[in-house]
């Protein structure tokens, strides 16, 4: 390729001679990548996957966004200040109620000075509470969003629904619902229905709304009712309003309208302009869903694309060894290292680039997509141009490029070593694998990952440790994969080595072969099944405590309870309790609602009840001191907390409520188990002058002795048919549907764990293709010696599976592991269960190994197909 | 060692067509490509192998040797003509039933690669029987093992056999299902005369101890006088036959090809054996 230069040439000549070459290395590998195309074709999709997905989700991601963003402000183009409580109360940790920011009331007094402000043009009070509306049919409206019921605003501007039919409500009972509600409700103009806030209130649809020009504002259902009726059902008391909303006249900013009205505010309120009030309302409403959605969407885009990394890794070392002699007569011609280095860079560089930008078209094809399926599985995300940002192009091709470049190297490396009388040596396949120094390594590793993670788990227990632990044992699985894959292929394979006689064993050995290839086959895989068995194992878990509690703690017959997930849900009303309490069937029914207050400067959930009813319908364990006389001056707190916060029965305790207000308690009782009471108790009486809106988010009822469960079920669902028909459940029903949120939190994980185990299932076929290729020769003699094609499909096919069965064991195993330590981990009162569905799990065990036999299917037939003279005069 | 020929039971030399050939070809032609690319590997070719006889086939490179061995094994269909094995025709058969014909009729010896790298030693020897799920006659492959004296590595993989054992090993697998014909494909080409000569011994041995048809492709001329006879092709067509080879001989013959062109097409069609 360079002609002969003289010793000494000028560092121009040399400068193009190295040109020269390396355009050589680009060539041969160039050359090599359109000679053995189908050899990539795995990689191609891997990478393509992978992109697509975090391309499609970063698409989506900012699209979804800036079509919130613009909802909102157009919504509330018209407002310039919002005038506010002041204070606001949130409660931390999970549960159930208004956990996000709680504030006080404004006092409607207010409107009057803010109109007399200059440069103010309008001004309204505005009511917000929960209302869920009961449909035509009488069952509650199944939301999956806020159900927010209000005041419906006359003034221009400041109301951000616009009526589009009917008129705005003006007697007692008359209300506007927004288009996308009345159409899921089968509710028109006209209709009589019940709004439950959560007390029920006949209602009459007089007009139907729309939130700007979406047919709701996201997910919300609306329903917007007479400032006197909302007054009544949605605030503590008459004259106070959720906010006040005021608009500027000509020439006057934002800014300069609400330092005026901020002028004229008492203590205690706050006036913030109208833009910063639309971003807030837009990262409780959306916003944070959206990051935890798109966050949730990334996570398995690097769990897909970490699998890929395996997949395409084996797939660079199989064709680098399968390489081995070309190479060597490249190098024993006078080929460089580098030059071999780089021609097998050159071939990784342009699979990368192809399929990276294969995978970033794909992925605004899937943001396109789904954008336009939202709407037809019934989600109404706001509508909005595709945003394809430059950083949402950048990240994926640059993890593109990384992942492909990034598991080439090491192959490419040893393309580079290899030595020039490789060319005369007869090519033998790598059987190396379990090496001392790996198995010592490995071992090393493991002992050390498992005993942090253990560590981590039982004392403490501590997070970060385990995490930690979590990725040292995973690194170990990896590190040890190769000295583990030939005792384990033995195993796994031994019954299938039995069943299929010579063709089984045949292909338990051809699994056997190159221990490093196998483990790093199925490696993939077994990251794909550890997070599926982690998260498995987590929701059993999870149920299983959700379980436990409701076991321990309910003592009573049946239950009422609110919609547990997505954040809609009026609640149930406090009068539900009163009105089944009359019943003769019933013996005690106590409702449970739910307060916020800092507890020593940190919000907590208060449980509003009836303490004395409520000790006899849940277990509370042991009880110092006396639940009875809890009165307006005493709570209750749980064992656990009360020593957190070195509480005793006797103890003061200050809380502070979110209109301002400080009053000291006494701690009246200690109680052994939390459970569905939750962490602390006060009494209705107590709670009544910091109440906005009450609701109840569960309900226990006992019968009588000698009513039957079924007798009293009955009369029970009769007498709450007024209150919007919410289901009355036994205790394991109860329990049942607690826990149905976690199954569908599992079906989504599930789906898109899909993708990671579809890329691990391609690696093993792209393997399978490859060694096939690779054994040619081999399968054109068995053949010849009398190896139906059937029997050699089955010899290929059911080598996949003993590789997929490994994968999978080796997953289940790591999964379930982590799954224990995590859950140990997270548990940090230890009073959580463990559990390893057995059932579930050997549903991934059967999908892991009958995906491994599809994996198998198209290597096997191209396998089979192998023209038996071809294959024997194969070089 | 003698008793290989009392005991052997199944098809044996009788079992041929009533002409008594174990495989023959007839009219056999073979064409690869199209057109301008065309190639006649085999041109006419008329040949029947004798049933417990050793046949030798030489020609010179490119003659059609392995072709004509192909097709008459099975393992590849000819343009036109037929090709039978004792009284099958090949070209009436599916590829499940030519594999099925192959492994219980007939046994292969290659040049190189006869092993399956993943089994032992007694595995490659049973390979046929097991993949037929047949069950291997004991005292049969015991007294095969003795003959191709790899009694010590039967345990062993082919990897860490001599080019030499793996021959051997080859043609006691090819041997394993006492099938009517063995066919060979220059199976003494990679090796030395004197591990050549084991492996030729003991193809000789299958003809004259245990009865077994043997048709063997070979360049060498000392090979092909351990053949009862020769036949010799030149440009795909079957130019000469020779009993009771010498290597002196069949030397001679070959020379002939090199030195002359060859013209006509004697003994055409009519290359039976006596
Ligand atoms: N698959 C094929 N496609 C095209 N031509 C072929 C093919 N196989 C063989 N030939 C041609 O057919 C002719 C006969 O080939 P064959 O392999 O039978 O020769 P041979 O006598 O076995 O030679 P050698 O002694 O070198 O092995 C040759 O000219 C060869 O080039
Ligand atoms: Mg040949």
């Amino acid at each position: 390729m360079n002609s002969p230069t003289r010793a000494g040439g000028t560092p121009a000549g040399s400068r193009s001679a190295s040109t020269g070459a390396g355009r050589a290395s680009l060539r041969i590998g160039l050359a090599g990548l359109r000679a053995h195309k189908r050899r990539f074709a795995g990689t191609f999709v891997a990478v393509f996957l992978g992109v697509a997905f975090l391309a499609g989700t970063m698409v989506m991601g900012d699209t979804l966004r800036a079509s919130f963003g613009k909802l909102f402000a157009d919504a509330n183009s018209g407002t310039d200040t919002v005038v506010r409580g002041a204070d606001e109360v949130t409660a931390s940790g999970p549960g159930p109620g208004p956990g996000q920011g709680t504030r006080e009331p404004v006092p409607t007094g207010l409107v009057d000075a803010i109109r007399k402000v200059p440069g103010v043009a309008a001004v309204a009070p505005v009511i917000e509470g929960a209302g869920e509306l009961v449909k035509a049919d009488g069952k509650s409206l199944d939301t999956r969003g806020p159900t927010v019921a209000g005041n419906w605003i006359d003034e221009p501007g400041l109301n951000p629904y616009k009526l589009v039919e009917g008129h705005a409500p003006k007697a007692p009972g008359e209300i506007v619902v927004n288009r996308d509600a009345a159409r899921r409700g089968g509710l028109e103009i006209g209709d009589r229905t019940l709004l439950r806030t959560p007390d029920p209130v006949h209602v009459t649809v007089v007009g139907v709304a729309t939130f700007g020009n979406e047919d709701g504002e996201g997910q919300t259902t609306y329903a917007g009712m007479t400032r006197a009726d909302a007054e009544r059902y949605l605030m503590p008391k008459p004259g106070e309003a959720t906010t006040i909303k005021v608009r500027a006249g000509p020439g006057i900013s934002q800014q300069q309208l609400t330092e005026r009205v901020a002028k004229v505010l008492p203590a205690h309120y706050e006036a913030i302009t109208g833009t910063q009030a639309s971003d807030e309302t837009q990262e409780s409403t959306s916003g944070a869903f959206l990051d935890i959605f798109t966050t949730l969407l990334t996570v398995f885009a690097g769990i897909a694309l970490l699998v890929a990394t395996f997949s395409i890794h084996n797939t660079f070392a199989i064709v680098v060894a399968q390489r081995t002699r070309e190479n060597a007569l490249l190098r024993a011609l006078g080929a460089t290292r580098r030059q071999v280095l780089g021609s097998t860079m050159a071939e990784a560089a342009a699979v990368a680039v192809l399929a990276t930008a294969a995978g970033l078209l794909g992925g605004i094809g899937i943001a396109a997509g789904l954008q336009a399926l939202f709407p037809a599985v019934g989600f109404p995300f706001p509508k909005g141009a595709l945003q394809i940002h430059v950083l949402a192009l950048a990240v994926p091709l640059a993890v593109g490029l990384l992942v492909c470049l990034g598991s080439a190297a090491s192959p490419a490396v040893r393309a580079g070593r290899t030595a020039p009388v490789a060319a005369l040596r007869e090519s033998a396949t790598d059987t190396s694998g379990g090496s001392r120094r790996r198995a010592a390594i490995g071992l090393c590793t493991a002992v050390a990952g498992v005993a942090m993670t253990v560590g981590g788990a039982a004392a403490g227990p501590n997070l970060p440790l385990t995490a930690l632990g979590a990725v040292l044992t995973l690194a170990a699985f990896v590190v040890l994969g190769p000295v583990a894959s030939s005792v384990a292929v033995r195993v796994l394979g031994a019954p299938v080595g039995r069943l299929r006689g010579v063709t089984g064993s045949l292909a338990r050995r051809n699994a056997l072969r190159s221990p490093k290839r196998t483990a790093a086959t199925a490696t993939a895989l077994m990251i794909g099944v550890a997070v599926v068995s982690v998260f498995t194992v987590l929701g059993a878990s999870m149920k299983a405590t959700l379980n436990q509690t409701v076991d321990r703690s309910f003592a009573g017959d049946v239950a009422i309870s609110a919609q547990v997930y997505g954040a809609g849900g009026a609640g149930l009303s406090p009068q539900l309790a009163t009105t089944v309490a009359e019943l003769p069937e019933v013996q005690d029914s106590v409702g449970l609602g739910v307060g916020v207050a800092e507890v020593d400067g940190a919000g907590r959930r208060l449980t509003v009840t009836d303490p004395a009813a409520l000790s006899r319908l849940l277990d509370l364990g042991k009880v110092q001191g006396s639940l009875a006389h809890l009165g307006t001056t005493q709570i209750a707190v749980a064992k656990d907390e009360a020593d957190k916060r070195g509480l005793a029965a006797g103890s003061r305790v200050p809380l502070t409520f979110a209109d301002g207000t400080r009053v000291d308690f006494t701690v009246g009782a200690v109680y052994d188990q939390a459970g569905l009471a939750g962490n602390y108790l006060i009494s209705r009486a107590a709670w009544e002058p910091h109440r906005v809106q009450d609701k109840d988010t569960l309900v226990a009822i006992d019968f009588r002795d000698g009513v039957s469960t079924a007798q009293g079920k009955a009369a029970v669902t009769e007498a709450v048919t007024a209150f919007g028909s919410p289901d009355v459940q036994t205790k394991s029903e109860y329990a049942t549907s607690s826990a149905a949120g976690i199954d569908t939190f599992l079906t989504l994980i599930y789906a898109l764990l899909a993708l990671a185990v579809l890329i691990a299932l391609l690696g093993i076929a792209n393997t399978l293709t490859l060694a096939v290729h690779e054994r040619t020769r081999e399968l054109g003699l068995l053949r010849a010696v009398g190896q139906t094609r059937g029997q050699l499909r089955a010899m290929v096919r059911w080598e996949s599976v003993v590789v997929a069965a490994f994968g999978t064991a080796g997953g289940l195993g790591l999964g379930t592991f982590l799954g224990w330590a995590l859950v140990k981990a997270t548990d940090g009162s230890g009073t959580g269960a463990f559990a390893v569905p057995p059932l579930p799990l050997a549903v991934v065990l059967l999908v892991g190994v009958a995906a491994g036999m599809l994996a198998g299917w198209r290597p096997a037939r191209r396998a089979a197909r192998l023209d038996i003279l071809r294959a024997i005069a194969t070089e | 060692m003698s008793g290989l020929t009392a005991r052997h039971t199944g098809p044996g030399p009788a079992a041929g067509a009533e002409d008594g050939t174990a495989a023959r070809v007839v009219d056999a032609a073979k064409v690869y490509g199209t057109g301008d690319a065309a190639v006649r590997a085999l041109d006419g070719v008329t040949v029947g192998f004798p049933a417990g006889r050793f046949t030798a086939i030489m020609g010179p490179s490119g003659s059609g040797k392995s072709t004509l061995m192909h097709c008459a094994a099975g393992l590849d269909s000819l343009s036109s003509g037929s090709a039978w094995i004792g009284g099958t025709e090949l070209g009436t058969l599916g590829d499940r039933q030519l594999t099925l014909l192959r492994r219980e009729r007939i046994g292969f010896v290659f040049q190189a690669f006869n092993l399956v790298p993943t089994l032992t030693v007694a595995e490659n020897v049973t390979l046929p029987l097991d993949l037929a799920g047949r069950r291997p006659d004991a005292e049969w492959i015991d007294a095969l093992i003795d003959v191709v004296g790899l009694r010590d590595r039967l345990r062993h993989r082919p990897s860490e056999l001599s080019g030499g054992q793996q021959q051997r090993v080859a043609v006691a697998r090819a041997l394993a299902g006492r099938p009517e014909v063995v066919f060979a494909d220059e199976p003494t080409g990679n090796l030395d005369s004197r591990s050549g000569g084991e492996v030729l011994a003991l193809l000789g041995r299958a003809v004259h101890d245990m009865g077994r048809t043997v048709v063997m492709v070979t360049h060498d001329p000392v090979a092909a006088a351990h053949a009862d006879e020769v036949v010799f092709l030149a440009d795909g067509r079957l130019v000469d036959m020779m009993t009771a080879p010498t290597a002196g001989r069949v030397l001679d013959r070959m020379k002939a090809f090199d030195t002359k062109a060859f013209d006509g097409r004697p003994a055409g069609g009519g290359g039976t054996s006596s």
